[in-house]
């Protein structure tokens, strides 16, 4: 991990820090903010583009939120400097990528500016339902299953925060994104006290204190992390460790409860279901049944019971099968 | 998706085994209703001897034969009155009343009105599937307007009961509705309602497929339950969706909530003040007469 | 000491209290703990005396919405085996009878005070009759046995209602409690000083394992063993035909099993079922049969006859149903006519002609809400007794 070469010599109150040419000090400063619905994005950006304007620059604050309601996926240009002309970023040409959430700061890193863009992200993993395409227990999640360390190497900088714990530990998982902006506020040259007054006008009265001390808890973490770098453990090979339970799915069909009503075959949504010769109701295609129950839950007659047995189970009951 | 609840929960703990298979038809809504029952039975630990189901007559009523407990199968319209002197005289018990739409709404109406109105600690669950099904499909007073039914061969055209706007104007404390396609919604509603402290009024939306649905052609059992999904107003869409939900623009969930004294409770602390006072007064007296 | 034992001291047991009134006294000692009921004329002061009486007994009181509800919370309170009563009047009474049947049927044990007012549908609210003499027996639809007690005195509603717990607890059955207005609102002194002795029946319950548990077995007295709620048999109770298991069935033998028992199963207890009062009837010429206030009549009217010179014999059934037959032949088989005076248009009269085919029968009837006198009774009688000499 290198720090930015920038040069502090030159650095006056207001000036940025990557500054490494002279020639860039006309350049804006470009910080994407991304994250999930309801994580607190445009709080960041709101922080940001506030704390910037006060310092003169021309700010520009582009985002988009309104399709994405709670969950969905939300980012914020902010772009300031002498001048800034576009209102969002082009690729590759963000100084500092903000992300709330682990894939989605993955989303968004080719933005980055390849040979000095830093990354700062929280390693909160919110999986979508789209990832959750295949039903079948146990079935991994199409979920990014980088590690921090493969980021790492593809990042001029990067900082993986388990920002959410911290803020748990704080006691309001919510002000995660202020940690966030804490480990953000070291990569710029507001002083940390301007940062504090505008953070305190965007979050709530109530959680000002816990805030600020998210704040501090962020910039204090990310100087020890400079020189002293924190292993972050891969987040992708955790999770990806929980959904990996085995489970081998057995349909216990009573055939004499069984009125042929037909529900289950045509609700079931992988359609693995069928009415035999008698017009009960057998397990057609076991391989695609995913043990959703929806057979189970729907069928008037209670004539289906599904059985989510753990593999080795299944496997002794196979071997029983067998044997018999 | 796995439901982990559902995994341990195995509806046969809770049916009598002997009278099964059930004598509903083929892919009546009321079968899936009863497993929710059950299931939110199960979740909250309900002792099945402590849990008394009363049921009327129709349908409806026929399912309390098949739950393990004690089960009262009474007369036509009456359950209500029925578990209303059941709950008082036994508090102890965990009083369910099944009925139907004809069962609570035409020949027990009164008995609805005054249970939401008291407040007794029940727990109501109207299985509406818009038809009197046992005696071969007649109009009832859910029956939307312009089906058919054996005594509307015209197209019903009386306006019909929003069963649960009824309840929570007659004073209920807990109403809600729910369709019999969203199983573990359905349940959870329930078990809110049987956690409630005082009368709860639950609708559930069950489809009549041999009977209603035949007569109305909605399709087989699958599609008429399919159709539960595309048809129905969430609470929570209110007024901002107006297409394509049902002419009769039921919304589902918790409706209403309040908290009232639960009757039972509250007229066995009166009696006992009174027995208070009375012994209070009692030994006044003796003492004046031993001085 | 609670309301009832206050009302059965010594000091106290020598009363001037009203029939309604005995009534709510005598249900609460024989163990009722429950009652609902809807108002009423002339029966109300049942409910309302009890309203008072069974908070201080830890019971229940509770008004319901309409006559159906008042018969179904009792019922209900029942079968979570609790000792219920409701009290009611003629269109409170009809309304009921489906419900009745349902206990009846279903054999819950429950007492149902019936005050007599005029008729039919809302007649004379606050007139006496003796109309209701068949619907109580018959009310209800189908075949089924009920017990209905016809006290004629305001001690004897106080000994009759503990006797309509015994029995409805004994037997598991719908209990009637039948009298007139006249004698519900009528005030008199009463002695109970020795009705407390009366016994105080309990339910015969349910034991043993549940396997084996058969709630509507045969038994040996016909009257199966009742489950309560929560001692863990978890039985189905229905108004369907059902076999011994409890559960509906429409095959013909068990229906007929469990019907042909249920409809004899007061045959074995008629000792205790059957009640009745027979005076001077040995040396009657004419034996006058009535119950209640008309019995009241035919009781001055023996002594107005006999004054006269002519024999006159009272078969009084307290027990009007299942009717004492054998005790009526008895009392009536030196009697040359039987009188049979009664505030209807003919009811009692049937019963008795029924039974005594052949004996000459004549009969007083009146439904205009004045009850018929010792002189008209004993006038009559006289007629009778020197026409048939």
């Amino acid at each position: 991990m290198s720090r930015p070469t920038a040069s502090t010599s030159s650095a006056k109150d207001g000036q940025l820090r990557p500054t490494a040419a002279a020639a860039k000090a006309r350049e804006p400063m470009n910080v994407l903010i991304v994250g999930v619905g309801g994580q607190g994005v445009i709080m960041v950006s709101k922080a940001l583009a506030s704390l910037a304007q006060s310092k003169g620059y021309q700010v520009k604050q582009s985002e988009v939120h309104g399709m994405a309601k709670r969950g969905g996926t939300v980012f914020s240009h902010v772009r300031f400097g002498p001048q800034v002309w576009s209102p969002t970023i082009p690729k590759g040409e963000a100084d500092i990528l903000v992300a709330l959430e682990w894939a989605e700061g993955l989303r968004w890193l080719p933005f980055l500016k390849p040979d000095t863009g830093i990354f700062i992200c929280d390693t909160k993993r919110i999986v979508p339902p789209f990832a959750c395409l295949n039903r079948r227990p146990g079935a991994p999640l199409r979920y990014s299953r980088e590690t921090p360390a493969e980021v790492r190497a593809q990042v001029a900088e990067a900082y993986a925060i388990d920002a959410t714990r911290m803020a748990e530990e704080l006691g309001n998982e919510r002000a995660a994104n202020v940690v966030l902006i804490g480990a953000l506020s070291t990569a710029l040259d507001f002083p940390a006290g301007d940062w504090e007054k505008s953070l305190a006008q965007f979050v709530p009265k109530k959680t000002i204190a816990v805030n600020l001390d998210a704040f501090r808890l962020g910039r204090s973490w990310i100087e020890e992390a400079r020189t002293n770098p924190v292993v972050t453990e891969a987040p992708a090979a955790k999770a990806a460790a929980l959904a990996h339970v085995p489970y081998s799915v057995r349909l216990e069909i009573t055939p004499e409860w069984c009125k042929s009503c037909d529900i289950c075959v045509k609700l079931c949504p992988e359609r693995c279901l069928r009415l035999n010769a008698e017009r009960i109701v057998e397990l057609a295609q076991p391989e695609k049944c995913t043990g959703c129950r929806l057979c189970e839950l729907l069928c008037p007659d209670f004539a289906i019971r599904v059985h989510l047995d753990s593999a080795v189970v299944a496997i002794a009951a196979a071997a029983q099968e067998t044997k018999a | 998706m796995i439901v982990d609840s559902a995994a341990e929960f195995d509806v046969r703990e809770y049916l009598r085994m002997e009278m099964m298979p059930h004598f509903l038809c083929p892919g009546c809504g009321h079968g899936i209703a009863l497993r929710a029952l059950l299931w939110a039975i199960h979740e909250l630990g309900i002792d099945k001897d402590q849990l008394a189901v009363v049921s009327g007559i129709g349908c409806a009523g026929r399912l309390s034969a098949y739950i393990d407990a004690n089960t009262f199968h009474v007369t036509h319209g009456r359950p209500l009155a029925y578990a209303t002197g059941l709950a008082l005289a036994r508090p102890d018990l965990h009083v369910v009343v099944i009925t139907g739409d004809g069962d609570c709404l035409a020949i027990g109406g009164n008995h609805l009105i005054h249970a939401c109105r008291r407040n007794l600690k029940l727990t109501c669950l109207m299985l509406n599937n818009e038809v009197y099904g046992m005696t071969g499909g007649q109009v009832s007073p859910t029956t939307s307007e312009s089906r058919l039914t054996t005594t509307t061969p015209l197209g019903n055209a009386e306006p019909n009961f929003d069963a649960c706007a009824l309840a929570a104007a007659a004073g209920a404390s807990f109403v809600g509705r729910e369709v019999t396609h969203h199983v573990p919604k359905l349940k959870e509603l329930i078990r809110s309602g049987l956690a409630h402290p005082g009368f709860a009024f639950i609708e559930v939306l069950c489809d009549c497929t041999e009977i209603f649905g035949r007569k109305n052609e909605l399709g087989s059992s699958a599609e008429m339950v399919l159709r539960q999904k595309s048809d129905l107003r969430p609470s929570a869409y209110r007024d901002s969706v107006d297409t394509p939900f049902r002419s009769n623009d039921l919304p589902t969930g918790i409706l209403a909530k309040t908290d009232r004294p639960e009757y039972g409770a509250a007229y066995r602390k009166a009696a006992a003040a009174q027995r208070a006072s009375k012994a209070a007064k009692a030994s006044t007296g003796a003492n004046k007469g031993k001085a | 000491m609670n309301a009832v034992e206050q009302a059965l001291s010594p000091k106290a047991a020598l009363r001037l209290i009203s029939g309604n009134h005995a009534c709510a006294l005598a249900a609460v000692a024989a163990g009722c703990r429950f009652f609902a009921g809807y108002p009423i004329t002339p029966s109300s002061e049942v409910a309302e005396r009890l309203s008072q009486l069974l908070p201080e007994v830890d019971g229940v009181f509770v008004q319901m919405e309409d006559e159906i509800a008042s018969i179904a919370a009792v019922i209900g309170a029942s079968m979570g085996g609790v000792k219920a009563l409701t009290a009611t009047s003629g269109p409170g009474f009809s309304l009921k009878q489906e419900n009745i049947g349902y206990a009846a049927g279903a054999e819950i044990p429950c007492v149902i005070v019936n005050v007599m007012r005029g008729g039919p549908s809302t007649g004379m609210p606050t007139r006496p009759a003796q109309g209701d003499i068949m619907q109580s027996r018959w009310g209800s639809h189908g075949d089924y046995p009920i017990i209905v007690l016809a006290p004629a005195s305001v001690r004897e509603i106080y000994t009759e209602t503990l006797r309509a717990f015994d029995l409805a607890e004994t037997c598991r059955t719908p209990v009637v409690l039948l009298y007139d207005q006249v004698i519900a609102q009528l005030t008199e002194t009463v002695d109970l000083a020795d009705a407390k002795d009366l016994r105080n029946a309990e339910r015969k319950w349910a034991s043993g394992p549940r396997e084996t548990y058969q709630p509507y077995a045969t038994g040996e007295d016909g009257i199966p063993a009742m489950s309560r709620p929560g001692a863990g048999y978890r039985v189905h109770t229905t108004g369907l035909n059902h076999a011994e298991n409890g559960f509906p069935t429409q095959n013909p033998e068990a229906v007929a099993r469990n019907l042909g028992r249920l409809l004899t199963k007061l045959d074995r207890h008629r000792e205790a079922i059957d009640s009745w009062q027979a005076i001077g009837c040995a040396d009657a010429e004419v034996v006058i049969v009535a119950i209640g206030i008309s019995a009241r009549a035919a009781t001055r009217a023996l002594d107005l006859a006999r004054a006269r010179g002519v024999r006159l014999g009272l078969f009084r059934p307290v027990t009007l149903w299942p009717f004492p037959e054998t005790a009526l032949r008895e009392a009536t088989k030196n009697a040359r006519a039987v009188l049979v005076p009664e505030m209807n248009a003919g009811q009692l009269s049937l019963e008795v002609e029924r039974i005594l085919g052949g004996k000459r029968v004549d009969a007083i009837h009146r439904y205009n809400g004045e009850p018929i006198t010792p002189a008209e009774i004993a006038e009559r009688a006289e007629a009778l007794a020197k026409e048939a000499r």
